[in-house]
């Protein structure tokens, strides 16, 4: 009995209390800032949507990929026609989990305008 | 008055032009939904493209139109019954699970630990 006191007063562990008004009202838990595991605040840069955008684009079979830049148009720059426009924009629906109406998609001709649109999109994800 | 005929035939083209498009649009999309999985998803999708190139170069403006309205009553006729639709949208699975709280309810935080 006096080993295992004595033993406990060599191991036991420093106590910490927790300021609760800094846990509360902290970094972590006030509404400003980000929540762990929270889907909310998770708008994508602009930045972002262009590499992804043309990732996308590059990735279409009948493009070569090293004529994409970020303001080229379907057609008239990377020869393609009115129904590979259609596929390039519902592979951009699948891949920002979005779904844009026929007639707004149906205006989406270049990389210029998916990129404006997807991320002025508040469900682009 | 040639002119006037020009441009009443460049307009219906486009007007038909933007049928087609719309309507492989939702062809492709309907596609995707009667075949699940990717691997069955591309050639279903190389047919449907097959079928819509075989009358690329069909000129006369009333055959393009009897062709569109052919190709309309066939997607009407197979479209799939319980289609895919993205979570947020209406009729999707999250559509309106979690909306925003009305104007002027708030969560206090340090309920109780105020200032004051």
């Amino acid at each position: 009995m006096a080993v295992r006191a004595a033993l406990l007063r060599h191991v036991r562990v420093p106590l910490q209390t927790l300021n609760p008004a800094v846990t509360l009202t902290g970094p972590k838990w006030g509404p400003p800032s980000l929540r762990w595991m929270s889907s909310h605040d998770d708008h994508l840069t602009k930045n972002e949507v262009t590499d992804r955008v043309l990732s996308v684009v590059k990735c279409f079979p009948k493009v070569d990929p090293s004529t994409v830049t970020p303001d080229v148009h379907f057609q008239k720059d990377l020869g393609l026609d009115s129904l590979d426009n259609v596929e390039i924009v519902m592979a951009l629906e699948e891949e920002f989990k979005l779904e844009i109406p026929d007639k707004e998609a149906d205006k989406i001709d270049s990389t210029n305008l998916a990129i404006e649109y997807i991320s002025n999109h508040p469900m682009a994800s | 008055m040639s002119g006037v005929s020009t441009a009443a035939y460049l307009a219906r083209r486009a007007a038909q032009k933007e049928r087609v498009r719309i309507l492989y649009r939702k062809a492709l999309k309907d596609t995707l939904n009667w075949a699940v999985h990717r691997h069955l998803f591309y050639q279903d999708a190389d047919a449907l493209r097959q079928r819509f190139e075989t009358n690329k170069h069909v000129e006369d403006l009333d055959t393009i139109d009897r062709l569109i309205a052919n190709a309309e009553a066939t997607y009407d006729k197979w479209r799939h019954p319980d289609p895919y639709v993205v979570p947020w949208a209406p009729g999707g699975s999250k559509f309106h699970r979690n909306p925003t709280p009305p104007a002027g309810i708030e969560i206090v935080y340090d309920y109780g630990r105020e200032d004051n």
